[in-house]
């Protein structure tokens, strides 16, 4: 184990590819309407908090994955039951960022393309990205993913000509009630969905620059966030804004005199591509650490086939997913992305992980004993 | 083993590279010449409650530069064909035209949609819808609405001027809203205010002037979705000017013994609202407006100062006046917010708007208006004198 490792850019695109992920076509947080910016504000700080709980996890049990973490601390049996509900949320994940990416396609740009096909030809791309191993992964990220802001910021500023700049105004027509909802629900998405990297920080090569990797890729995902509320805003008006499906898309709409939305569906695909391939390698990669397979590689195209077919699975039509996305997943997510880590740190606070090999006898023992 | 090993490796990349062009070829291509190009669009309320949807087609091959067609004597094909059909919804009416035309209908190419005055007049909310949630047709556009004629008629122009009608309209409209007697209305502006309450939407009104000709100028003014009335040209400069849209125009102000034109370089508008113990009471328009002298050959010695201030104020009034009647006619005839207070309300006194956010057609239609013009000359023009009034 451990052979494979990535450089701390490599992690920071890595994660920042995560974050864009799916929040680059479904606006973050709109549940706020108007007041979305200081959810993405409020959010964006707990969201940072929330990730550096994981990386403090991962400093804590150094060159441990997650399912390691879980074994040794909560001991083998009900550690690896809790391991296999996150690989079982891994692929959900996967399968959800699969779907959110068909529905986009079909909506706006292949509406008579059947989503399975589309799904499946984004899966061969990802599956075999996630094939090359972590440092494939990462130089990929290193590549494609300064694109995205770059795109952002091209959008962006060509847009300021069709600006009401006053157009996120009131502030807090509806009091704080639905700021702090839209606040948690953009936490749970993207920031929590980070959990997935609990596979991926024992490959880092230098371990004392985590805690900053994080926080800086927090800072930025919110901080964009924020810049494509104010634009969005600005070009829709809160009363179209709220209406549309695809918020970014329909502003790139406005474009005068060029069509630009290949520039959002690039941004989608290279986002898509860090989250989905993350999703997958974390599973495999503790399905082989759970049942004991040496290599993880012979699992992603099970892994990722299973994926396409539970994407399409999981949602009867778009609004089913929205409504599901927009209503249960932060309550459903809470579980793998909170209270379980919370648990983590704290038996890792009491226990400091050991190298010496007695360590595993004495977890049981205090598993048994309670 | 390794040589086969890297042969297979070869196969598939070649094999993954050849997925990206399969991506990049739609589902359901369609060549050029297996559709038909739409340039304009029509819709209107039949008699019987029906929803007749015109299309105006464009044929590329039919399309001939002036010079070329000119010389042969023999029948040329037309550039252009108009068909339309009914429907109970607009999407049912399009797609139930293919009965009609030949090929598919392209959609995203259309340069203007007209809507007809009755359909306005029972409103657009519905009919909207679609195009809001069809990929096909542009958000950008242009909307007009049909006065005194059918969208049919106007599709059915043939104008002298540019062999496809559609373009020939959109450049009209760009024309009258250059001068600033037409705002020129995006679909996406529609979209905007549709559901918006404190801003009635607006478009611009089209007439059949002649068998050949259009006449875009004047405004369509909308309240819930319904036409509600019409501004004629003065009127809907004025309320450009309110609205900070208004692009450039010709102010005629009257002088010593005649008129004089002014010509608007830059002018910037605002709306507000006072707020007194939390209920709107004035309503607050203030434009700052910069023109140069276009014609003066009625008026008297221009080299005074006081001259020009004088006439600088003569401009704020006459400016003033258009915005006034715009302002009065929206508010006492059609008692509808189109210029957007409700919406400054909104912003800066929220607790004050959802007080009166149901009754807001009321309240505002009798709300006193404050309105102050402030009018710059900048230039008077390569002369200073007029003819005749020199030393």
């Amino acid at each position: 184990m451990g052979k494979t490792r990535i450089s701390g850019l490599q992690l920071f695109m890595l994660l920042s590819g995560f974050l864009f992920g799916s929040t680059v076509i479904l606006a973050p947080a709109l549940g706020a309407k108007n007041d979305a910016w200081l959810a993405i504000i409020i959010g964006g700080t707990g969201g940072a908090l929330l990730m550096l709980i994981y990386a403090a996890i991962s400093l804590l049990n150094p060159s441990k994955t997650l399912v390691e973490i879980l074994k040794e601390k909560m001991g083998k049996v009900l550690g690896s039951i809790i391991a296999v509900l996150y690989i079982w949320y891994f692929i959900h994940l996967a399968s959800l960022v699969f779907r959110d990416f068909g529905e986009f396609i079909c909506t706006v740009t292949f509406p008579e393309t059947p989503m399975t096909v589309l799904i499946s030809i984004f899966a061969l791309g990802v599956v075999y990205g996630v094939n090359g191993g972590v440092e494939v992964m990462g130089r990929m990220g290193e590549l494609l993913v300064p694109i995205i802001p770059t795109f952002i910021l091209i959008v962006s500023v060509s847009l300021i000509t069709v600006n009401d700049f006053t157009a996120f105004l009131p502030v807090l027509e509806n009091g704080m009630g639905p700021v702090l909802k839209a606040a948690l629900s953009y936490i749970t998405f993207p920031f929590g969905e980070t959990v997935a990297f609990l596979m991926l920080f024992p490959n880092l090569n230098r371990k004392e620059k985590l805690k900053k990797i994080v926080f800086v890729s927090a800072a930025l995902s919110a901080l964009i966030s924020i810049v494509i509320f104010f634009r969005d805003i600005s070009v829709l008006g809160s009363d179209l804004m709220s209406r549309v499906t695809f918020v970014p898309h329909s502003t790139t709409l406005l474009f005068p005199e060029a069509n630009v939305d290949p520039l959002v569906d690039i941004n989608l695909m290279i986002g898509g591509e860090a989250k989905i391939g993350v999703c997958i390698y974390a599973a495999t990669k503790a399905i082989s650490q759970v049942a004991g397979i040496e290599n993880y590689t012979n699992l992603t195209r099970a892994v990722g086939a299973f994926c396409v077919v539970l994407s399409v699975w999981d949602f009867e039509n778009v609004l089913d997913l929205f409504s599901w996305t927009e209503r249960i997943y932060s309550y459903y997510a809470i579980t793998f992305q909170v209270i379980i880590p919370l648990i983590l740190l704290v038996l890792s606070l009491i226990k400091r992980s050991k190298p010496a090999e007695g360590s595993d006898a004495d977890n049981e023992g205090v598993i048994a004993s309670k | 083993m390794t040589v086969k090993k890297d042969k297979g490796r070869k196969a598939l990349l070649i094999l993954l590279l050849i997925f990206p062009l399969l991506l990049a070829g739609c589902w359901n291509n369609r060549p050029l010449t297996e559709i038909n190009i739409v340039a304009g669009m029509g819709l209107e309320r039949t008699e019987d409650g029906k929803i007749l949807v015109t299309v105006q087609v464009a044929e590329p091959g039919a399309i001939q530069p002036a010079s070329a067609g000119g010389g042969s004597g023999g029948e040329k094909s037309k550039p252009v064909f108009v068909a339309s059909n009914e429907g109970e919804t607009v999407f049912e009416a399009l797609r139930g035209m293919l009965a009609v035309v030949d090929k598919k209908l392209f959609l995203s190419t259309a340069q203007v949609l007209i809507i007809g005055e009755k359909l306005a007049q029972e409103g657009i909310g519905e009919i909207l819808d679609f195009f809001e949630r069809d990929y096909e047709v542009s958000y950008l556009v242009d909307v007009i609405v049909a006065k005194d004629a059918t969208p049919d008629e106007l599709l059915r122009i043939e104008s002298d001027m540019d062999t496809i009608p559609a373009v020939y309209i959109k450049g009209t409209v760009e024309n009258t809203a250059a001068r600033g007697t037409v705002k020129k209305t995006l679909l996406i502006d529609l979209f905007k205010d549709m559901d918006c309450k404190g801003r009635q939407p607006t478009a611009g009104q089209i007439t059949k002037s002649s068998d050949k000709e259009v006449r875009t100028e004047g405004l369509a003014v909308f309240r819930d979705g319904k036409l509600a009335g019409w501004l004629n040209p003065y009127e809907t400069r004025g309320f450009l000017f309110a609205n900070n849209e208004l692009k450039g125009g010709i102010v005629n102000v009257p002088v010593d013994n005649g008129k004089a034109a002014f010509e608007i370089i830059r002018s910037k508008g605002s709306v507000s609202v006072e707020v007194e113990d939390g209920k709107p009471s004035m309503l607050i328009i203030r434009v700052n407006a910069e023109a140069n002298v276009g014609e003066y050959g009625s008026g008297g010695r221009l080299d005074s100062l006081e001259t020009l201030y004088m006439l600088e104020e003569k401009l704020g009034e006459e400016i003033g006046k258009e915005i006034e009647m715009a302002l009065e006619k929206c508010q006492k005839e059609f008692a509808s917010d189109i210029f957007g207070f409700g919406i400054y309300l909104h912003k800066y006194y929220p607790k004050c708007w959802k007080e009166v956010e149901n009754d807001w057609h009321n309240i505002f239609s009798k709300l006193p208006a404050d309105i102050r013009v402030d009018a710059k000359i900048m230039r008077v023009g390569l002369v200073i004198n007029p003819v005749g009034k020199g030393e």
